[in-house]
């Protein structure tokens, strides 16, 4: 045993320091990609002038024509003494750092109730859905979890918006506007006097500060975005539970468990589904990184100012030092995550041992 | 014996091939039906039973609703310049109407109204399913060739080549594939064929991942070891010995990732980065969101888009528990 865990601990050391030269080469690659832009961003910034003066100042200002290895050079030296630069275009003056410090919280918010929430529910229902095999409960389940799977979730999404928004439009006349949902509006302002300390997730400050109109409006503003988003990743966690348990109950354990008059409710949830969840908790940590940033048709759709939204928009406007930091983030968040993955899975299902 | 199979080649030859093609027919499509002369062709029953078998499984009720839906998607992509009387050329981009009243109701000229710049929705919905469906094949042929090839390769040479190989994979499972295509796609300019290519190229490292373990699985099997043991050429084993065996999981993948395709050109789309002088029900939607009101046309292209996805990914499924029960895509 202990052995085995200090195994773990050369594991986990090695694969940490193998994610050292992997960041370089991300940094190197999306510094490339930016360079590619066909989008231009200077044109962007100051709008189209017909004085070539003040453009030609731009570009010396931003560096345009140093050769590329001396741009790259500044770039990885100011990027690992944590500086990644100023948005150009997208939130002009602010740094990068600062930007995902602002916008990354708003992610988090809008996906931890998929994150937390919806594996538990989706097992439930796969298990459900596995037990009852071929009845309507199954038909039922099997059919919210192929429409999740199927449909494009920015047109779930569309279709929401403009379900509360136009067809049951009666409501928002009662005491609760939900017509703020849509348009994120700041239309109560941010409890957080200027200056003051904010942790950046909304309903956090809101308790901090102790303001409910605000907490509420929050709450608000996350629910069409959330019901959408659930409806998806609940899709194929549902589907691969229901197909694992179904190959588990075939087993001739589960045979031997009901046979020596083990009660069913303990033949489903200690015997099959333990096995079955093997598969699942793969993709439920595996995919809870590549989730938070999954959630970009949603932001669009809804136009949240999370992380997805800014890089659509950093992209469109060509704000090359906003992309590449945003990817960057994205890549050490996906790689922490894969690494979660792989020692979760070790605790998950002890035969595995990583060497 | 002889005797049985003289009879029976005599009976082919004087039923001629169209006799044997709908007693085959029969023996596959209808339960239990028996041919009178069966009883004399007990060995030759034998001998097709397997797939008859594999024949039943795969006409389970969900799958024939998926294929439903496929040929209804197929039927509209093939006979679209008859179904609507609407031509490409009058339907996208370059093309503006002339007096037209965008996002209009229903009428008998438009069946579901029309959408953004006066565009007859049905039309476009129409045309959008040639578009999707010829493109939703191509990304996923060529990331699957490249990934049986460089997959198969690594896995079954091993060693320095496989590390490198893996390397680079890791390499491209860091980043997040689809802000990936985003970036992309807007520098090599949005047309279709650029993004044929981009999502071909992208979805290379995660076929090369699948298809390994599938060689790795099929590698330790006994006649593998047989063929290298009687000194077959390495090619040899790879291609004729390994990759037919890995066949059938790859063809079950095939409908999920063209479900896949076809809900990722969506959602570029959807964005913008489409090619705008396509019908394309991304666009439609993209369209549609430019109007509040404009519930109808916000419904349809998703709905059609929902119907090939689901489609494929049926297809896949039935295929799935046909040929391979306990396997997980």
């Amino acid at each position: 045993m202990k052995r085995k865990s200090q195994n773990m601990i050369k594991y986990v050391i090695k694969r940490v320091l193998f994610m050292v030269p992997m960041l370089i080469m991300v940094l190197i690659f999306t510094w490339l990609l930016s360079h590619m832009m066909s989008v231009n961003p200077v044109v962007n910034k100051i709008g189209f002038t017909l004085d070539p003066a003040v453009y030609e100042r731009e570009l010396r200002r931003i560096g345009y024509y140093d050769p590329w290895y001396i741009q790259l050079g500044i770039y990885l030296r100011n990027f690992f003494i944590g500086n990644w630069g100023e948005s150009y275009i997208v939130l002009p003056d602010k740094s990068v750092i600062e930007i995902i410090g602002i916008i990354f919280p708003r992610t988090i918010e809008l996906m931890i109730f998929p994150i937390v929430i919806v594996p538990i529910i989706a097992v439930k229902l796969g298990v459900l859905s596995a037990k009852n095999k071929n009845t309507s409960k199954d038909v039922v389940i099997r059919l919210i979890a192929i429409i999740g799977a199927g449909f494009p979730v920015f047109w779930i999404a569309t279709l929401l918006q403009r379900f509360v928004g136009i067809i049951i439009r009666n409501f928002t006349y009662g005491a609760i506007n939900i017509e703020v949902v849509f348009s994120n509006s700041p239309s109560i302002p941010s409890p957080v006097p200027p200056g003051g300390f904010s942790t950046g997730f909304r309903i956090i400050d809101s308790f901090l500060y102790n303001d409910q109109a605000y907490l509420w409006d929050t709450l608000i503003h996350l629910l069409l975005p959330v019901i959408s988003m659930t409806f998806v990743s609940l899709a194929g966690i549902t589907r691969l539970t229901r197909s694992s348990m179904l190959e588990v109950m075939d087993q001739d354990y589960i045979r031997t468990a009901r046979a020596k008059g083990v009660l069913e409710k303990d033949v489903i949830n200690k015997h099959a589904l333990r096995n079955a969840l093997l598969p699942t908790s793969n993709l439920i940590i595996g995919g809870t990184a590549s989730a938070l940033l999954g959630s970009l048709f949603v932001e669009v759709t809804f136009n949240y100012r999370g992380f997805g939204y800014y890089m659509v928009q950093a992209i469109f406007t060509g704000d090359y030092l906003v992309i590449n930091g945003l990817l960057v983030f994205a890549t050490i968040i996906i790689l922490s995550g894969t690494l979660t993955a792989d020692v979760m899975y070790t605790i998950i299902d002890p035969r595995i041992v990583y060497r | 014996m002889t005797e049985i199979v003289n009879e029976i080649e005599q009976d082919e030859k004087t039923e001629g091939k169209k006799g044997n093609f709908i007693r085959l027919l029969k023996f596959y499509l209808l339960p239990g039906w028996r041919d009178p002369k069966f009883t004399a062709m007990q060995t030759q029953i034998e001998r097709v039973k397997s797939k008859r078998r594999l024949f039943r499984r795969l006409l389970a009720p969900l799958s024939i609703v998926g294929l439903a839906m496929v040929l209804f998607m197929a039927v509209l992509a093939v006979y679209a310049p008859w179904l609507t009387p609407y031509t490409i050329d009058t339907l996208a981009q370059p093309y503006l109407p002339s007096g037209g009243i965008p996002f209009a109701n229903p009428t008998p000229a438009h069946p579901l109204g029309t959408t953004r710049f006066a565009y007859d929705l049905l039309g476009r919905l129409i045309w959008g399913a040639r578009t999707a469906l010829t493109f939703a094949a191509m990304p996923v042929i060529i990331s699957l060739t490249g990934g049986i090839i460089f997959g198969t390769i690594s896995a079954y040479f091993g060693g320095l080549v496989d590390t490198i190989l893996m390397r680079f994979v890791d390499f491209m499972y860091s980043f997040p594939t689809i802000i990936l295509v985003i970036i992309i796609t807007p520098m090599l300019g949005g047309s279709l064929l650029n993004m044929v290519l981009i999502w071909g190229l992208l979805f290379i490292p995660v076929n090369m991942r699948f298809v390994r373990s599938l060689v790795f699985q099929v590698k330790q099997n006994m006649y593998v070891m047989a063929a290298v043991t009687g000194g077959a050429d390495k090619l040899k084993v790879m291609f004729k010995h390994i990759f037919p065996n890995t066949l059938s999981p790859m063809i079950i993948s095939i409908f999920g990732a063209m479900a896949v395709t076809v809900l990722g050109f969506a959602s570029i789309a959807f964005l913008g980065l489409g090619d705008q002088t396509y019908a394309d029900w991304g666009t439609d939607i993209l369209y549609a969101r430019t109007r509040m009101t404009a519930i109808g046309q916000a419904f349809w292209p998703g709905l059609f888009i929902g119907i090939t996805a689901i489609g494929f990914i049926l297809l896949g499924d039935g295929l799935r528990d046909a040929l391979d029960p306990r396997l997980k895509i």
